[in-house]
């Protein structure tokens, strides 16, 4: 398939969940989905398109927190961005792990560096943050504030 | 103590530590001790094990998970044994001061004898921090 018949053939397909479809150039194509709808356009796009799915990127951006999930359809050399907007007060969305993989690790990573819930998630436990570190304390929230009294912020030598 | 130290420094044996540095320090390290820079013919040599060393190579910002494990070897290290930061990162934190993650610089953590600036510093000026820090340690004996 062309770039243009699998662009039409997914919008037509999930006309009703995307909310925003950005052309961006030849190889980038930005599409805003509803968090409902994530599983269902992931997985269609990874079994049935046969794009590869190369990384999860979360950003907190007041009001809202961001998920760019990209996948790449090598074919055709396009890279397809789906943009998920979620509440920053109660960041949830259903789990794409359990259908693929090669996400289980970037959704631990979000969830703990930004307090984002994963529901259905196979294994939710923490990936990268110490042992001691605290409970609802998110690092790259934009509002993160030092917690640790015993750190030192000078330079030291 | 002295004569311990004094033996030391004929052939400094190194273990090599990254306490989550970008790799550059680690490349620029092992770069040394190519056959090109040759660091050995100060007769250091590269170990796998901590329990073989007499100088620890310490590169990257120290954060809150390695530091534990550095904690562990620094347990184990047969006394006495040299610290040498290598890399901007190990020796002040550099971009990571403010870091979330690297809590505490690495000289409040273990003792430090030399400091090797550079991100990353090159092989020619790690070899002068080896040079250096024979010279100051064989200095005080």
């Amino acid at each position: 398939m062309t770039r243009e018949e699998v662009l039409l053939d997914f919008t037509s397909r999930f006309h009703e969940d995307i909310l925003d479809l950005h052309d961006k150039s030849r190889t980038r194509v930005f599409v805003t989905v509803t968090p409902e709808s994530i599983v269902r356009i992931g997985t269609y796009l990874f079994r049935n398109v046969g794009a590869r799915f190369n990384i999860a990127s979360g950003t907190d951006m007041p009001p809202n927190i961001e998920i760019l999930y990209h996948f790449i359809v090598e074919d055709i050399n396009l890279l397809v961005s789906l943009r998920v907007l979620l509440d920053r007060e109660n960041p949830v969305i259903d789990s794409l792990g359990r259908d693929i993989e090669a996400l289980n690790w970037i959704e631990r990573e979000m969830s703990e560096l930004l307090g984002i819930t994963f529901t259905g998630h196979p294994d939710p436990r923490r990936l990268l943050l110490a042992d001691n570190w605290p409970e609802g304390v998110y690092p790259l929230r934009q509002d993160y504030e030092e917690w640790d009294e015993t750190a030192d912020r000078t330079r030291g030598i | 103590m002295s004569l311990k130290l004094k033996a030391l420094l004929k052939s400094p044996w190194v273990f090599h530590l990254s306490t989550g540095s970008c790799n550059n320090c680690d490349i620029e390290t092992l770069d040394c001790l190519t056959p090109r820079f040759d660091i050995e013919r100060f007769g250091m040599l590269l170990v796998g094990s901590i329990k073989h060393a007499d100088v620890l190579l310490v590169t990257g910002s120290c954060n809150r998970m390695s530091v534990e494990r550095m904690k562990a070897m620094w347990e184990q290290v047969p006394k006495p044994c040299l610290v040498v930061a290598i890399g901007t990162c190990a020796g002040s934190r550099g971009i990571f001061k403010d870091s979330y993650n690297c809590p505490v610089p690495l000289d409040q953590i273990i003792p430090v004898d030399v400091y090797i600036p550079g991100c990353p510093p090159k092989p020619e000026a790690i070899i002068a921090g080896a040079v250096k820090l024979i010279e100051k340690v064989g200095s005080t004996l």
